[in-house]
C-alpha cells in the first residue's frame, strides 16, 4: 500500500518518533549530563569548574570507594550464581508437579517478588530481631547459644541481606526457567530413558544444555540488579556503621546527596556505568559462546 | 529377536479405562500394526510395552523375561516418537551414540554401528547437521537410526509417518517395509491409516474402545472381519450395510432379504431372529449388471478410470456404493441395477458379531 519510498520512511518516522524522543530526553540527554558533570566540580545543583581527570583520580584512591568496590562484588558473588541455581532447582521440582498444584506452589513463590523493598525489610527485620526474631532459633547454635544481630555483625550482614535478596526475587528467575522448561518436549525424556540415561545423565545431557539461554539470561539480568544494589543495604544498615557495608550505589547516594559534591557522584556513577556494561557483555558474550559449542 | 507376550493388559487413568483386559502373542519377527480410530488405546497399548506407561493389571513379557515391571532402557525395546523426539542440541551422531554412551558401549562398536545405520538408512552426509537443518523426512530417518543402532529385540514406532506429507509418507512406507524385511527384528507400529496397516503389516490388530476387536493377517481382516466395526473401519470405500428384511433357511444356505433383494449364501448365522441383522457388502461386490437383483438410482460417479465408483440410492433410501469396471457410461440421476457376488457379502447381528458367506 506504502508506494513510495518517502512515504514509507514517513510512517517509520511518525511510529518510532515518540519512543526516540522520550528515550533522548530522558535517558541520552542525561547520561551525557553525567558525563560531562564528572569532569566538573560541580555541587549537587548548579554547574561547576572543569578539572578534567582529577575526579577520577580521587575516586580511584578514595578507599570508601574501594569498600564500596568490594562489598558489591562480595554481594553479587553471594546472590548472582546462588539465587539463580536455587531458582533452577525449585523450578524443576516445581514444574514435576501437576495441574493446580503446579499453579498453586508457583503463585507462592512467586509472590516476594510483588512486595515493596519496605515491606521486605520490616518482613525480615522482625524475623531476625535479636530479642523476638524467629530466626534467632537457627542463629544461637553458632553463637554459644547466645542470640546475634545479623544486621549489626559486620560478617553476618551481607549473607543476610544476600538470602533476603535471593528469598525475595527468586520467584521471576523461576517463572523464566519454568517458561524454558515447559519448551523442553516431554518426549524427548522419555526418549532419553529408553536410551538409558538416568536422573542425573538427564539433567546433565538434557535439561541443563536446553535451558543455557535462560540460564545466561537470568545470570545477566542478576548480575545487572545486583551490580546496582542499594535498598535492601541502605534499609538494613541503617543506624549501623553504614561505611563497611557500603554499596556502589549506596556510595553515589553519599557523594551527591550527603556531601553535596555532584561531580565525584558523577564520576562514581560513570566508573559503575562502564563496570556493569563491560561485565554483562562479556558475561553474555561468554556464556553464550559456551552454550553454543 | 524375541517374542512378545501380553496377558489380560488393562489400564485405567483414574475411573477412566482405556484398555480391557488385552492379550496377544506377537511372534519373532512379526511386522504388527495397531489398528484403530483415535482413543481406542493403541498407542497407550504400546507405550505400556515400551514401559512408558505403567500397567494396571496383567503381564507383558518379552522373550522369556517378564517385563512389565521394568524401566524402559531394561526391557530391550527402541521406539519411534510421532514427533522424532530428537535431542535438538546434539547432531544426527550424538542422537544417536547418546544411547549406546549411556551403557557404557565401547566407542569404536559406537562409531561403527552409527555408520552402518546411516549407510543403511542414507543419511550418511547428515551426521554432523543438528536436528532442527533436516527435513522432516531427514529427521524420521534419524530417529529411526537412533532406534536401530541400539540393536534392540523389537521396534516399537508410534504413528512414525502421519508427520510426513502424502509422496513422502508413501515412499517411507515402502523404505520400512525394506528395512523390516533387511533386518528381520520384530516391529509394532501403531497407525489410524488402513492403507499403512494393510500394506504393511504381517499381522493386523484391530483396536476399538478399549478392546482387541480381531487380530488376524491383512487379508484375514479384509475378507473375514470379525465384526461390523472390522467391517466398516477397514476398507475404502466403506462396505455397505444394508437391513435385512426377512431370512429364510433353504437347502442352498441361508436367504436373506435386503434392500428389495434376495440372496442366498452358506452363512453360519443363528437363523430365525431377523431383528437388527444387517448384510455387509464390499463396494467391489456389488457390480452393475442389467440383470441385478438391487435396483436403484445414482446419486453420484466417481470416475477412477479403470473403474467408477457408482452411490446408488436404494428403494428404502439405503445409500450403497458399487462398481462399474471399465470405461463406463452411466450417468447421475439415471435407474441402475447392480448384481451381488454372494461369496462377497458377511452378515451382522445387533452386537455387530459377523457371519461370513463362506
Amino acid at each position: 500500500m506504502l508506494r513510495d519510498k518517502r512515504q514509507e520512511y514517513l510512517t517509520a518516522l511518525i511510529l518510532v518518533g515518540p519512543f526516540v524522543l522520550i528515550y533522548g530526553v530522558l535517558f541520552v540527554w542525561p547520561t551525557i549530563q553525567m558525563v560531562m558533570l564528572s569532569f566538573t566540580d560541580a555541587p549537587l545543583i548548579g554547574p561547576g569548574e572543569w578539572v578534567a581527570w582529577e575526579n577520577y583520580v580521587k575516586i580511584l584512591g578514595h578507599r570508601l570507594f574501594h569498600s564500596a568496590f568490594w562489598n558489591t562484588a562480595y554481594f553479587v558473588l553471594l546472590t548472582v550464581i546462588p539465587n539463580t541455581l536455587v531458582s533452577l532447582l525449585i523450578a524443576m521440582a516445581v514444574n514435576r508437579l501437576d495441574g493446580w498444584k503446579q499453579g498453586l506452589v508457583l503463585a507462592c513463590f512467586f509472590l516476594p517478588y510483588i512486595l515493596p523493598v519496605s515491606v521486605v525489610f520490616l518482613t525480615w527485620n522482625w524475623i531476625i530481631d535479636v530479642q523476638y526474631g524467629l530466626a534467632q532459633v537457627f542463629v544461637r547454635p553458632f553463637n554459644g547459644g547466645e542470640p546475634m544481630s545479623l544486621t549489626r555483625t559486620i560478617p553476618a550482614f551481607m549473607p543476610t541481606v544476600a538470602f533476603v535478596t535471593i528469598w525475595w526475587t527468586m520467584g521471576f528467575n523461576i517463572l523464566l526457567f519454568i517458561a524454558g522448561l515447559r519448551t523442553i518436549s516431554p518426549e524427548i525424556y522419555e526418549a532419553a530413558s529408553l536410551d538409558s540415561a538416568g536422573r542425573w545423565r538427564q539433567f546433565s545431557r538434557i535439561t541443563w544444555p536446553l535451558i543455557w539461554p535462560i540460564t545466561v539470561l537470568v545470570l545477566t539480568i542478576q548480575l545487572i540488579a545486583q551490580l546496582k544494589i542499594f535498598d535492601q543495604v541502605y534499609l538494613f544498615s541503617i543506624g549501623g556503621r553504614q561505611d563497611a557495608t557500603i554499596t556502589l550505589v549506596q556510595y553515589i547516594y553519599k557523594l551527591a546527596f550527603q556531601q553535596n559534591r555532584g561531580g565525584e557522584a558523577a564520576t562514581a556513577a560513570v566508573l559503575l556505568f562502564a563496570m556493569i556494561v563491560v561485565l554483562s557483555v562479556l558475561q553474555y558474550q561468554l556464556l553464550r559462546a559456551r552454550g553454543e559449542k | 529377536m524375541a517374542d512378545i507376550v501380553l496377558k489380560d493388559v488393562s489400564k485405567a487413568y483414574g475411573v477412566v479405562q482405556v484398555l480391557d483386559n488385552v492379550s496377544m502373542h506377537i511372534r519373532s519377527g512379526e511386522f504388527i500394526v495397531f489398528l484403530g480410530p483415535s482413543g481406542c488405546g493403541k498407542s497407550t497399548l504400546l507405550r505400556m510395552i515400551a514401559g512408558l506407561e505403567a500397567v494396571n493389571s496383567g503381564e507383558i513379557h518379552i522373550g522369556d523375561r517378564r517385563v512389565d515391571t521394568l524401566p524402559p532402557n531394561r526391557r530391550g525395546v527402541a521406539m519411534v516418537f510421532q514427533n522424532y523426539a530428537l535431542y535438538p542440541h546434539m547432531t544426527v551422531r550424538q542422537n544417536m551414540s547418546f544411547g549406546l554412551e549411556n551403557i557404557g558401549t565401547d566407542k569404536a562398536e559406537i562409531a561403527r554401528r552409527v555408520d552402518e545405520a546411516a549407510r543403511m538408512l542414507e543419511i550418511g552426509p547428515m551426521l554432523d547437521r543438528r536436528p532442527a537443518q533436516l527435513s522432516g523426512g531427514q529427521r524420521q530417518r534419524v530417529a529411526i537410526g537412533r532406534a536401530i543402532v541400539r540393536e534392540p529385540d523389537a521396534f516399537l514406532l508410534d504413528e512414525p509417518l502421519s508427520n510426513l506429507d502424502a509422496g513422502l509418507r508413501v515412499r517411507t512406507r515402502v523404505e520400512l517395509a525394506q528395512l523390516h524385511q533387511r533386518i528381520g527384528t520384530t516391529m509394532i507400529f501403531v497407525t489410524h491409516d488402513q492403507t499403512e496397516a494393510m500394506t504393511l503389516a504381517s499381522r493386523i490388530v484391530v483396536m476399538n474402545n478399549r478392546k482387541v476387536e480381531q487380530i488376524g493377517t491383512p487379508m484375514e481382516i479384509y475378507s473375514r472381519p470379525a465384526s461390523r466395526f472390522v467391517a466398516a473401519f477397514v476398507g475404502s470405500p466403506a462396505m455397505n450395510f444394508i437391513p435385512v428384511s426377512a431370512i429364510r433357511n433353504t437347502d442352498s444356505g441361508l436367504q436373506v432379504e435386503a434392500g428389495g433383494a434376495t440372496i442366498t449364501a452358506a452363512f453360519a448365522s443363528p437363523a430365525g431372529n431377523v431383528e437388527g441383522l444387517t448384510l455387509g457388502i464390499r463396494p467391489e461386490a456389488l457390480r452393475v449388471a442389467s440383470d441385478g437383483a438391487l435396483k436403484g438410482r445414482i446419486a453420484l460417479l466417481e470416475r477412477l478410470g479403470d473403474r467408477t465408483l457408482v452411490h446408488v440410492t436404494l428403494a428404502d433410501g439405503t445409500l450403497v456404493i458399487g462398481e462399474d469396471v471399465g470405461k463406463s457410461t452411466l450417468e447421475p440421476g439415471t435407474e441402475v441395477a447392480l448384481a451381488i457376488d454372494g461369496a462377497g457379502t458377511h452378515l451382522f447381528d445387533a452386537e455387530g458379531v459377523a457371519y461370513h458367506a463362506d
